[in-house]
């Protein structure tokens, strides 16, 4: 519920994650397909980096944009760990959300063109496999950046709560 | 350890320094207090005289390099951070000069979010935010998000938050600081009825010499030390 109401930075990184979900699948599909295109391992490598690279990204912008409201959090009682799993929620969820963009969009697209053309067989644009794949890769992405936003939290003292903002 | 049941948190020669731009500053300097429960105290002092670090430490937020402190029983002065939780959420309650409600949240569910990780269910700890937000009079501003409310408004939803729980102790750090003085005492007297009614320990910190009169101890500090307890 939470991550849905920090509507701007939810739908930036939504909307990336989804890219790059496609991205990636794509690139499978490719090397998959043509195994010698160096083109699309270039391309499939350069996916998982800026992956990783948002990944990090997104948890460490998450724990430093509500530090005040972990280190409130932390003051009012809740442990690190609730903490943590709260953070996880966040990036886990937008993660999903993208995933499942790109299902919906991929199988939109499948339709279309049956509906088109109901003689020829529709070629999907990506198979299950590679956006299946990118979903396995996108999820360790993700236990890197949680455990990232891990550290982070630990070093959030509930001090900064008593602070005076501006100050 | 207290021998005194009434007791509720004793300060035993407490120190707290800081090192700032290589300098050391000596935050806490032997401090030793007795608060009762049920007792209204205001820490008093000017700027930097470290009430808010005895407010801290009193708490557990910040840790004293020496000395003891005894929350209803126990020393907190080396407990380890998940015990200190458990410890501020079953029987402290805070309240912040600047509010800090989760902008992203209804006062409802501000209010109710101390509660969330706890094994209640969601209609009971519904249930507790609504009596909370009926106790501060705020029960019709309950879907409203902290920037639709006003200053007053917001510091009452604050007050509903820290005592949801139904706290042994309510530390307040400046309540009024950033309050007109209609709602600095409609927020003074809230924590008077709830000192009151709930039995509650108050313990607030403040530079306004205006509020004395709620206290029944008053408690001045300066250069880190306690000059005067009346």
């Amino acid at each position: 519920m939470m991550v849905l109401r920090e509507k701007k930075q939810f739908t930036v990184f939504c909307l990336m994650y989804t890219i790059l979900i496609f991205w990636t699948s794509y690139s499978i599909e490719l090397v998959i397909k043509t195994p010698g295109l160096g083109l699309a391992s270039t391309s499939f490598f350069m996916a998982l980096a800026i992956g990783i690279f948002l990944s990090l990204l997104y948890s460490w912008i998450i724990v430093r944009r509500n530090s005040r409201t972990i280190a409130t959090l932390k003051c009012i009682g809740w442990t690190n760990k609730d903490i943590n799993s709260l953070i996880s929620g966040f990036i886990l969820f937008t993660t999903f959300v993208g995933f499942f963009i790109v299902i919906e969009v991929l199988f939109h697209y499948a339709a279309f063109f049956a509906y088109i053309d109901p003689t020829t067989p529709t070629v999907p644009l990506v198979s299950l496999l590679p956006v299946f794949v990118t979903f396995i890769i996108f999820l360790f992405f993700q236990l890197s950046a949680i455990l990232l936003a891990n550290r982070k939290i630990l070093r959030v003292r509930p001090i900064i709560a008593l602070k005076r903002v501006g100050v | 350890m207290p021998v005194d049941k009434d007791t509720m948190i004793e300060a035993i020669d407490v120190n707290k320094e800081y090192r700032r731009s290589g300098a050391i500053i000596r935050a806490l300097a032997d401090i030793n207090l007795t608060i009762k429960s049920g007792e209204f105290i205001l820490v008093q002092g000017p700027t930097g005289c470290g009430k808010s670090t005895l407010l801290n430490v009193l708490s557990g937020i910040d840790l004293p390099d020496s000395g003891k402190i005894i929350f209803d029983g126990e020393n907190i002065a080396r407990a380890q951070e998940a015990r200190l939780s458990k410890l501020r959420r079953q029987k402290i309650g805070f309240v912040f000069q600047d509010f800090n409600l989760i902008p992203t949240l209804t006062a409802m569910e501000n209010v109710a979010a101390l509660l969330w990780p706890t094994v209640l269910r969601e209609k009971e700890i519904e249930n507790r935010a609504i009596a909370a937000l009926r106790d501060v009079n705020l029960l019709e501003r309950k879907d409203h998000y902290p920037v639709e409310l006003s200053g007053g408004e917001k510091q009452r939803c604050g007050l509903a938050r820290a005592i949801i729980h139904r706290p042994r102790v309510i530390l307040a750090d400046e309540p009024t600081g950033n309050l007109d003085p209609e709602s600095e005492k409609q927020v003074m007297d809230l924590l008077k009825q709830i000192n009151k009614d709930m039995e509650t320990t108050i313990i607030v910190v403040t530079h306004r010499g205006s509020l004395a009169s709620y206290a029944n101890k008053i408690v001045k500090m300066d250069k880190g030390a306690i000059i005067n307890i009346q």
